[in-house]
């Protein structure tokens, strides 16, 4: 079962690669995502065995990861049912790359293989490079080339880990993830020190955490919406899978206060620095990444603060994902509009698309983490735990971070939705598909806001019993 | 003290006679890649000659300083002889830290050339003299970094001993390390002789002169000196060099000198391809080809640090 | 068979140290395709008693895809760039040999507090040869405005690793090793290109020309 889950994306990329009609493409990339979302949905009723001599297994964490990219990749396909009306350019080396990115990155969340989760993260960075070059000019051809630059420098560095990780298992003998925990006690812990070092500046760097985040404004302020949502929402993610299977090997190890340690200084940068750079900026996607850099950083402190901060963290996970499918579409939908995403181009968005604005206010109180929508708890959370281990001047910091935050994404989207409106360059019309994907996302994260399923209970819960966090 | 005569004595026969001939061979060996015949084998014996039944003229612009320096330089390098181990033949002079004896006796033979140059007030002197304090500079940083690595190397810090017994258990031990030293001496060897691609020994322009201009104005038995004083010199240079590539110490007197001349043979055909294989670099080439020189060397310095 | 592996290392990190401090595109190339043959000979080295068909198989595909395939890929994005050398290098010569020394005995002296489990490797030099083979790539991506000497430097980064794996592992997964190999050549493959499109871009938008060089980035 869970190679057919990876394996399908990897035949109908092929199958985008012919040259059929822009329709097709759209309704087989369509009828891919539903698949893909209906067997994952069967996982939450029973998870399937583990394939290819455990090399690739299914548990809680995989699951919640694969949910979001089910998730991230339906409302995406909707949303491209109307983007694609108005674009000229050929979308076929895109949708490849899309639907190769989503056999990688189910390949990443279901390997229990170190080695093989490096291959599967590697793959990515690979696949999601032509993505933010869709528009050929200039900005985003530098801007994929910083991101390939600085991303394949981080994969080397989180292949350095691997291989310390293996000296250091050098009697396990496997880099196998239970094995690995059986023979805990064997793994030598210099190596074990140094390796967790690498994986985190490595995979930290796939993630944007500072210092290494200078990607991200760059490729997400150049890359088209839906690729902003897939890089943000689920390839982020993935890289914080590999710090989670690290932390399960720390737990075990006893190594747990150290690893934390580096946690909790790398998510304090990643909160601080996006708050320093985003009251001056004016370019809408560059703020939203700003924000992923600082919802990223929330994600790393929570897993450093033990088994309270990683159930919100997981939480976080989730809400992350559809708030960013919400920010990132909405900004898509609006750069198409109006061909650009600055504040001095886009001015009275509300005026003459009611829908849109609305929609774009919803994007700003969801990625700030605002009532009713579940990133509010799932901050609140970790900020929680961050007080229950008497970490006092770290809350009042990252309180103080998320301040900052709300004002400065507040300035770009009030300034765009109130003012005079500017003349738009398509027609003055609402299209049904684009709002449609991003309200799926409204409703959700609204919907687990209000009301958190015991189904999503339960599979964190168990999710942050396998980690052997306490 | 008869014992200490006669080794003193034997050491500069050796050199006093054998390294005119080191310097014919390669100039022999360049004039063959040149496709000439070449001067004789023994051309240098015959200038010496020549030079040495000649009278000296001086400039009237120069002082004591000009006339005294050929001798100092001559002087200064027979002293260097003597802590050189030649073959079988132990250095006559050798204690605990005679290396800073020899890198001074240098210092002081180039700074006494150097003021000689200055002293004839010629602009082309004055150009050639700056040209070579820099590069001997530079030069000295790295004979130094090579001489703490062997030091480490052989525990001690007596030339005879550094380039002497040791060195064989060391190349098993540490290879890597002395193949760094090796090739870091070798650029120091080309830099100090002034050899291509450092400097052009057969130049003609004076704007192309770095050594060469320090012979420039001596004349007769003077210039007769500076010549011999330079070719001992390489001769040295390539005693210091042979013992660390050729590791083998037999025992038997006889085997051993013979085998330290064939290595001075063999290191006399390196140069002299090197010499005609290529070209005389730019003046900051030859400031970047010290730096390779020096970061060999250190490099060299780490590894036998980490070797422990 | 270790002198032949030391100083297949000592070669490595000196290459490395000469492509840190050089400027000339095409000079770098060569040194640094001759470095990738001397480390692809470096499984023959270390198994010389006991070669396996999979020593054989990594050293003929790495002597063709980093020492063959990567330098005339690299040469073909420079053609097409017509790039000549930086005009303006961040470092001097002395400078970069020195802060290239540096970084060698920083690498050599982290290394000697870590101490490898599990028996006495082929060579002691090999963890801190690839640690300064990693460091010195590093500098170079860091040193260089152009894109295709900073896809060298992270090509060096990628031979220092591959140095450290290739010599600590006798028993390693064959998965690793074909990840190394893949992403080398997927690497360079996409970098050329994307250095390629990023000159093409230049062609067509004639209001940028004036801004920026040919192949620059910034």
């Amino acid at each position: 079962m869970l190679s057919i889950l990876i394996l399908m994306p990897f035949l109908s990329a092929l199958g985008v690669l012919l040259p059929v009609s822009k329709a097709f493409r759209l309704k087989l990339f369509l009828v891919i995502s539903l698949f893909y979302g209906l067997i994952v949905a069967s996982f939450w009723k029973h998870l399937p065995a583990g394939e290819y001599h455990g090399f690739i297994v299914l548990d809680p964490l995989g699951l919640i990861m694969l949910s979001i990219i089910g998730f991230l990749y339906l409302s995406v396909s909707i949303f491209m049912m109307g983007y694609f009306n108005h674009e000229q350019r050929s979308t076929r080396i895109f949708m490849a790359c899309l639907m190769l990115l989503l056999s990688t990155m189910t390949l990443a969340s279901v390997s229990y293989h170190l080695g093989l989760l490096w291959v599967a993260i590697e793959a990515t960075t690979l696949f999601s490079a032509p993505l933010i070059c869709f528009h050929r000019n200039q900005q985003s051809l530098q801007a994929t080339w910083r991101y390939l630059l600085i991303c394949s420098v981080g994969i080397a560095l989180a292949l350095m880990g691997t291989f310390f990780l293996a000296i250091a298992a050098h009697e396990v003998h496997t880099l196998l993830l239970p094995s690995l925990l059986k023979g805990a006690s064997s793994l030598s812990v210099d190596w074990l020190k140094l390796s967790i070092i690498f994986f985190v500046v490595g995979y930290g760097c796939k993630m944007g955490l500072a210092p290494t985040h200078s990607w991200k404004p760059e490729a997400y302020g150049q890359a088209p919406g839906m690729v902003g949502v897939i890089m943000a929402g689920a390839l982020a993610q993935c890289s914080f899978l590999g710090l989670l299977r690290i932390s399960q090997i720390c737990n075990k190890t006893g190594l747990a206060d150290f690893y934390s340690s580096i946690l909790i200084v790398s998510g304090l940068l990643s909160l601080v620095v996006p708050a320093l750079f985003i009251l001056g900026e004016k370019n809408i996607k560059r703020a939203f990444a700003y924000s992923s850099i600082e919802h990223m950083g929330l994600l790393v402190l929570g897993l450093g603060m033990g088994a309270v901060g990683l159930y919100g963290a997981l939480f976080h996970m989730i809400n992350n994902a559809l708030a960013k499918v919400i920010m990132f579409l909405t900004a898509g939908s609006v750069a198409q509009k109006y061909g650009s995403t600055r504040t001095d181009e886009v001015t009275g968005v509300i005026h003459i698309y009611p829908v849109t604005g609305v929609l774009l206010i919803a994007a700003f109180l969801a990625g700030i983490g605002i009532f009713p929508f579940a990133t509010f708890h799932s901050e609140l959370l970790i900020l929680n735990a961050a007080i229950i281990s008497r970490h006092f001047l770290l809350a009042a910091v990252g309180v103080s971070c998320l301040a900052v935050m709300f004002i400065g994404i507040g300035k770009i989207v009030l300034g765009m939705i109130h003012g005079k409106p500017k003349e738009p360059l398509i027609a003055k019309k609402e299209n049904f598909y684009m709002n449609m994907a991003i309200a799926m996302a409204v409703v959700l994260l609204a919907g687990i806001g209000l009301w958190m399923p015991g189904a999503l209970k339960h599979l964190i819960s168990d999710a942050v019993l396998l980690t052997g966090a306490v | 003290m008869m014992f200490i005569v006669f080794s003193i004595l034997s050491h500069w026969l050796i050199v006093l006679a054998l390294s005119p001939l080191f310097a014919g061979i390669i100039a022999k060996i360049k004039a063959f890649f040149a496709g000439k015949k070449g001067p004789s084998y023994f051309q240098l014996y015959f200038d010496l000659r020549r030079l040495f039944m000649k009278n000296c003229v001086y400039s009237r612009s120069t002082t004591w300083v000009f006339r005294f320096a050929p001798i100092v330089n001559l002087a200064a390098v027979l002293v260097l002889s003597l802590i050189i181990p030649l073959g079988s033949f132990k250095a006559p002079v050798h204690f605990s830290g005679d290396i800073l004896l020899a890198a001074y006796v240098l210092g002081l033979a180039r700074f006494f050339m150097i003021i000689a140059a200055l002293d004839t007030s010629s602009s082309f002197e004055g150009m050639g003299a700056s040209r070579e304090a820099f590069f001997s500079c530079l030069s000295e940083m790295v004979l130094f970094m090579n001489f703490i690595t062997l030091a480490f190397l052989t525990h001690s810090i007596s030339l005879s001993t550094m380039i002497g017994a040791d060195i064989p258990m060391s190349w098993k031990m540490a290879g890597t390390v002395l193949l760094l030293v090796v090739g870091s001496l070798f650029i120091v060897l080309l830099t100090e002789n002034s050899r291509i691609p450092v400097d052009d020994p057969d130049t003609h322009l004076e704007l192309t002169m770095i050594h060469e201009v320090m012979l420039l104005d001596h004349s007769g038995v003077d210039l007769g000196f500076m010549l011999y004083a330079s070719a001992i010199k390489l001769f040295i240079f390539a005693g210091i060099l042979v013992p660390i590539v050729y590791p083998v110490q037999t025992g038997i007197p006889l085997l051993d000198t013979l085998i330290f001349l064939g290595g001075m043979l063999g290191l006399s055909i390196v140069i002299g391809v090197v010499e005609s294989t290529m070209a005389r670099l730019r003046l900051n080439r030859v400031r970047n080809l010290l730096l390779i020189a020096f970061a060999l060397a250190f490099f060299g310095f780490v590894v036998k640090m980490w070797k422990g | 068979m270790t002198t032949w592996v030391d100083t297949s290392c000592i070669i490595t990190v000196f290459l490395a140290l000469i492509i840190l401090s050089n400027y000339r595109v095409t000079a770098m190339i060569r040194i640094f395709a001759l470095q990738s043959f001397v480390l692809s000979l470096l499984p023959f080295f270390l198994h010389a008693y006991s070669l396996s068909g999979r020593d054989i198989f990594i050293v003929i595909v790495t002597m063709v895809l980093k020492a063959a395939l990567a330098p005339s890929i690299l040469f073909w994005a420079i053609r097409h760039v017509s790039m000549r050398s930086e005009i303006k290098p961040i470092l001097g010569f002395g400078s970069s040999i020195i802060l290239g020394v540096i970084l060698i005995a920083g690498a050599f002296w982290v290394s000697s507090s870590l101490k490898l489990p599990g028996g006495k490797p082929a060579s002691d030099l090999i963890l801190p040869c690839s640690l300064s083979t990693v460091l010195l790539g590093f500098m170079i991506m860091v040193t260089r405005t152009r894109a295709v000497t900073q896809v060298l430097g992270y090509l060096i980064l990628e031979n220092g690793i591959f140095l450290f794996a290739v010599s600590l592992f006798d028993v390693m997964p064959v998965l690793i090793e074909m990840g190394i190999l893949l992403d080398i050549f997927v690497a360079v493959f996409i970098m050329a290109i994307v250095v390629n499109h990023i000159n093409e871009e230049f062609e067509k938008d004639l209001a940028s020309v004036s801004r920026s060089k040919m192949g620059e980035t910034f």
